[in-house]
């Protein structure tokens, strides 16, 4: 028996096996499909990604699974039945889109607003933003695995739901605001309430700012991350934190003052980043203002009508149906036909929280408009994600789905 | 070291809000008797403090809704004897069909009462609401001239049963007016003082028509007596009236 020697290298194989034959190296991106059912895609939101390895070679956002024909429907409803749909559009702030509406629709009509009425408004809207700022805040957060903020921006969101309840009684869709005013006047415990949350709010921000705003995990997911420069963002004609972010100070509230605004006393942040985390701090710094705004116009909330006394757009009160015949006529009238504005076209856009929310309402004469169209801010907003995510790592576009914050049923409609 | 810290930190604010919930948390707790403490702020909303516990033991403890809170309409029929609509069972539907007009989704479905002269009378004898349908808009409640139909507080609704349990009819609809004034008694008040001022004026108008015709030396008596004559006279005109064109149809014919 030899002993077996490990010295020596061993002799070849006798044996050739074929060889394997030649695969052609293909140097094409990998199709990715992140979405529709993604949960950080808010909705339903496709984004069909090419990669090369892990960079991004271009993003499509595939919208249109969340259509609902909101739009066609408005033609095919009354201007008040109306109404119910708008808010339904963008659920995360729907009294930025009924206001869009109703101002559209009294533009039409050429009606006079109540002073009461417009402040009320300005108040619910400014409430509906910093509402709508804190989801972005909490499911930023959730998106990039910082779990804990979104508990406690929910519970400031509550309050705020709760008092839309309190004044329209539904937490998401009051249909409070009505062409020509408002539905009914506020309910006594309007004002403890508001001053309450207004009051709790600034400590709350600060709560959300000590678990976000100096992490270390948060700034290394956002900072640097999904930027877009000045001249992009105006280009792709994006608004709000987005524009903002980028250096741009465009605000409506500003620039095309509405609801009073230009009376009140605010700023609007900037910065110029133009990164995720700029956007974070805008936002932040917005739902300050926003509380400033709210305590200006509740602390100047006149007396009077909440609704303008034009019997042909709003309805008479009930007290008056049970005297006069002429009251009852104008109540039947209405809710049966409607009013029918002048023929004609308008525009009203608001600074809704994610940028110009604009309502087009065409009418002919009819009880019914001919055309109700969106210029809805998510869908604007959406075309700016390849830009900020071309050529960065795979991961960084959660950040930026996040932080461009789109409600899918507003993109949809 | 970073990372460290920041983990710290962040686990540092969660551990104080857990040690928030034993310490302000035990303050809001519900007492033995399973009562909320009364709510300091928002009525019937959340606990409106930002530190401490926020959940509610759903189903055991339920926060009370606001009044104005609506979901799905409920039909009002009045108890009280010698009502003046006693005679419709006290439903105060009068079906005038505003309701279903006015309804966006379309959710309502009303059938008029007729009499043995086959000619309709205020009341519905069917009326149903497809809870599926509606959307809660609550624009029903607000239109109906005669108070008629309110929103309901009752928000669970869940069944074993999706089709003929979700149809809502006239008996599943009607409620006693002792509801809708308990969970609606600003609008109930509303609707009383309504009552009361609307009595008032139309006695005021009476006793102002009354003092004229004294004031104008009419005789009450012949004053209705030429009333009755008038009455006549209309009559006989529409009699007329009506055989012309029964005659003009006929010739037609």
């Amino acid at each position: 028996m030899t002993p077996i020697d490990l010295l020596t290298p061993p002799a070849p194989p006798t044996t050739t096996r074929p060889a394997p034959p030649s695969r052609p190296v293909v140097d094409e991106p990998m199709v990715l499909n992140i979405g529709p059912h993604h949960p950080s895609t808010h909705g339903v939101l496709r984004v069909v990604v090419r990669l090369d390895g892990e960079l991004v070679v271009s993003a499509d956002p595939d919208v249109g699974f969340l259509h609902t024909g909101i739009e066609k429907t408005f033609e095919a409803k009354t201007y008040v039945k109306g109404m119910t749909l708008a808010p339904r559009m963008g659920y995360l702030s729907p009294i930025h889109n009924s206001l869009a509406y109703v101002l559209a629709v009294e533009k039409l009509l050429g009606v006079d607003v109540p002073e009461r009425a417009t402040v009320i408004r300005v108040i619910l809207a400014e409430l509906d933003r910093i509402a709508s700022h804190l989801v972005f805040v909490g499911i930023h957060g959730l998106d990039l695995g910082a779990s804990s903020a979104v508990m406690y921006t929910f519970r400031e969101r509550e309050a705020i739901l709760d008092i839309m309840e309190l004044v329209g009684g539904a937490r998401m869709f009051p249909i409070y605001i009505r062409p020509g005013g408002l539905s009914s006047d506020l309910p006594p415990e309007f004002e403890a309430a508001v001053t309450d949350i207004l009051d709790r709010l600034p400590a709350a921000i600060d709560g959300y700012e000590r678990l976000l705003t100096n992490n270390v995990f948060w700034k290394d997911r956002t900072v640097g991350v999904a930027v877009i420069s000045a001249e992009e963002a105006l280009a792709l004609g994006t608004g709000a934190h987005i524009l903002r972010a980028t250096g741009v100070a465009y605000d409506l509230r500003k620039c095309a003052p509405y609801c009073g605004y230009e009376d009140y006393e605010f700023d609007v942040p900037v910065r110029t980043e133009g990164d995720a985390y700029a956007r974070y701090l805008l936002r932040i710094a917005e739902m300050r203002e926003s509380v400033k705004i709210a305590r200006q116009a509740l602390s100047r909330l006149p007396s009077g009508p909440y609704v303008t006394a034009d019997r042909k757009v709003a309805p008479p009160p009930k007290h008056e149906l049970a005297t006069s015949m002429e009251a009852v006529i104008h109540h039947f009238k209405l809710w049966t036909e409607g009013f029918r504005p002048p023929a004609g076209e308008a525009y009203a856009a608001v600074e809704a929280p994610r940028g110009e929310m604009g309502m087009y309402v065409v009418s002919d004469g009819t009880a019914k408009p001919w055309r109700v169209h969106m210029r809805s801010p998510s869908f604007v907003n959406l075309q700016a994600l390849e830009t900020m995510v071309l050529g960065r790592q795979v991961a960084d576009l959660v950040t930026a789905v996040a932080s461009l914050d789109p409600v899918m049923g507003e993109v949809d409609r | 070291m970073g990372y460290g810290m920041g983990v710290l930190k962040g686990m540092g604010i969660t551990f104080r809000h857990m040690i928030e919930t034993y310490t302000i948390g035990f303050k809001l707790q519900p007492s033995a008797a399973g009562d909320l403490p009364a709510p300091t702020g928002v009525a019937g909303g959340m606990p409106t403090v930002t530190g401490g516990m926020q959940t509610i033991q759903y189903p055991e403890e339920k926060l009370p809704v606001p009044e104005r809170f609506r979901y799905l309409p409920f039909l009002l029929y009045d108890e009280e004897q010698g009502h003046e609509r006693a005679h419709f069972d006290g439903v105060r539907c009068t079906a005038c069909g505003i309701c279903a007009k006015v309804c966006p989704p379309q959710c309502i479905w009303i059938v008029q009462g007729k009499g043995d002269d086959g000619k309709p009378r205020p009341v519905c004898t069917e009326f149903y609401i497809d809870s599926s349908i509606c959307m809660s808009c609550g624009f029903c409640a607000e239109y109906c001239p005669f108070d008629a139909i309110k929103m309901d507080h009752e928000f669970e609704l869940s069944s074993y049963e999706r089709h003929e349990s979700w149809v809502y009819d006239l008996q599943e609809l009607l409620h006693p007016v002792a509801y809708h004034a308990a969970i609606h008694p600003t609008d109930y008040a509303r609707e009383v003082e309504e009552t009361r001022a609307k009595d008032e004026a139309k006695r005021t108008r009476d006793a102002a028509k009354a003092a004229a015709a004294v004031a104008a030396g009419g005789d009450p008596v012949a004053d209705a007596a030429a009333a009755e004559e008038a009455k006549r006279l209309k009559m006989e005109a529409r009699e007329r009236m009506l055989a012309a064109k029964k005659a003009k149809e006929q010739g037609g014919g």
